[in-house]
């Protein structure tokens, strides 16, 4: 039995790879899709409306296997075309994390354009009316504000991306998700009830996982909220 | 025999309309294959990646130091040995199998995939290299016949999107059995164990080692033996084989060649005795 619960953990490694490799990912994207969103560029706006909108529309799933199996045909026959035998493979890693990190850059958009506009507009215009220019307003006088609008729903979607990460499984991932439900083939008939057994474990490793996170965003809430009267807005 | 349908055949058809700009026929790509290897190569294949899906007891699955074993395992290695070539092993969950083949990320499936004229559709298929029966798995003491009426008023779970499904909705359902579908056959035992089903509808060595044998499965066995073999044609096809991409027909004719070899040299039997002792896995 330990040798499985020791393989488990191996893929608590990957499971967190992945989850923290696409968090990085979907703020990158999420910041730029609500500067998208918000700016004053009509061709903007249309980018950041047709990228939240057709990432939000499709499965996750559907998208991972679109881009790991469909992508790497259109690379393969690329590459015949010009003659190699067989196009560069696509790393199951990099397309988990990009995936991943690509479907929730879209709701990290809506959840930041949110906080954006939580702040109030008067904010922006002082630091311009003092002579600093855009990013520098954005960098110290509405981020500072933003992060605690946004850290609510910054919160949800780690929380769900985390648990989407599983879906790597189905592109040959060795993470949590793949491991367990491998052990408990294996041992089926040596250990009664493994498959529950490894399935609840996996369970238990998901939900550790979200506890220090729920913990430590509730710290930075708090350090955020710090100029916040608590019962007012 | 593990027999899911892929559902994400869709999605490789979609995956094929992304690439439609593709120009050169399919039948150009062994061409370019035998062009490219050294010409001193000792193989024409001196790397064969093979996918397996190693949850799949006895036939594929992963030792608790984490190296991929079983017979379908062994039977690659065999396969590969008579190719000259070095097998590398893949891990593919099954809902990808098909697409992963088709997006070349291995050269074969030998993962107990069944033969079927779906299936055939998007790969192409060696000979079988096993085919072992189904049966309908009851408690023993009701003492039933293997015919579908045996089972009128019984609960029965099967795998979803299997070929054991295939039989249960076509000859049990019209026989008054009630048919449940799971998303795993794990699922099935569970719910047998918990009362809410009668049995099951499986491959008789996947049941022996998930379920018969196991002590919750003590009061159970196959009824009748196995399915009548009158329905194998129609709803179980011709056994589990090595999938390959269409239009690596060469490699196809060397595994046909490997499976004769080494059934001929009794490395096989070795095999099959080894991993399941007692039963016929090669069938009819």
């Amino acid at each position: 039995m330990t040798p499985y619960i020791l393989s488990i953990l191996q893929g608590l490694l990957v499971t967190l790879g992945v989850a923290l490799g696409a968090l990085v990912v979907a703020v990158v994207l999420g910041l730029a899709g609500a500067a998208a969103k918000l700016s004053p560029y009509r061709l903007l706006n249309w980018v950041g409306d047709i990228y939240s909108t057709v990432i939000r529309g499709v499965p996750d799933l559907v998208w991972m296997l679109l881009l790991y199996f469909g992508g790497q045909i259109l690379i393969n026959d690329i590459a015949e075309a010009m003659g190699f035998r067989r196009g560069p493979q696509i790393n199951p890693f990099a397309a988990g994390v990009l995936t991943i990190g690509f479907v929730y850059g879209a709701y990290m958009t809506e959840t930041f354009r949110g906080a954006i506009m939580s702040v109030p507009k008067g904010q922006s215009e002082a630091g311009w009316a003092y002579g600093m220019s855009r990013f520098y307003t954005f960098r110290r006088m509405v981020l500072p504000q933003m992060v605690r609008f946004a850290l609510p729903g910054f919160t949800n979607n780690w929380l769900v991306l985390l648990k989407a990460t599983a879906l790597v499984s189905v592109i040959g991932l060795a993470d949590i998700t793949n491991l367990a439900k491998q052990a408990g083939a294996a041992a089926r008939g040596q250990i009664p009830g493994a498959a529950i057994i490894f399935m609840a474990f996996a369970g238990l490793l998901y939900l550790l996982i979200s506890s220090i996170s729920l913990y430590l965003l509730r710290k930075a809430e708090q350090r955020y909220s710090v100029g916040v009267k608590r019962g007012t807005f | 025999m593990k027999s899911t349908v892929l559902t994400l055949s869709v999605l490789a058809t979609a995956a094929a309309l992304v690439a439609c700009g593709k120009s050169e026929p399919p039948a150009a790509a062994p061409a370019a294959t035998e062009a490219a290897a050294p010409a001193a190569a000792p193989s024409q294949w001196p790397e064969l990646r093979v996918a397996i899906d190693p949850t799949y007891k006895p036939f594929t699955y992963k030792t608790e130091s984490g190296e991929p074993a079983g017979f379908d395992v062994d039977v690659a290695k065999a396969l590969c040995d008579e190719l000259k070539s070095k097998c590398v092993f893949v891990e593919q969950a099954w809902d990808g199998m098909i697409p992963g083949l088709l997006a070349k990320k291995y050269d074969a499936i030998i993962s107990s995939m069944s033969i079927t004229e779906e299936r055939k559709q998007s790969v192409d298929f060696t000979g079988k290299y096993y085919n072992t029966p189904s049966c309908v798995v009851v408690k023993t003491e009701l003492n039933l016949g293997a015919e579908a009426s045996a089972f009128k008023g019984k609960k029965l779970g099967v795998l979803k999107a299997s070929t054991q499904e295939k039989y249960a909705m076509g000859e049990l359902k019209p026989a008054g059995a009630t048919i449940v579908p799971y998303d795993a056959q794990d699922q099935v035992y569970l719910d047998i164990k918990s009362g809410r089903l009668d049995g099951t509808v499986a491959d008789v060595v996947e049941v022996d080692g998930g379920f018969l044998s196991t002590p919750d499965g003590a009061a159970y066995s196959c009824a009748g033996g196995r399915i009548p073999v009158e329905f194998d044609a129609k709803y179980f096809g011709a056994g589990a084989g090595v999938a390959i991409r269409k239009e690596d027909t060469a490699l196809r004719d060397a595994l046909d060649a490997g499976i004769k070899a080494i059934r001929d040299s009794g490395k096989w039997k070795e095999i099959s005795e080894k991993h399941v002792p007692g039963v016929d896995l090669w069938g009819s």
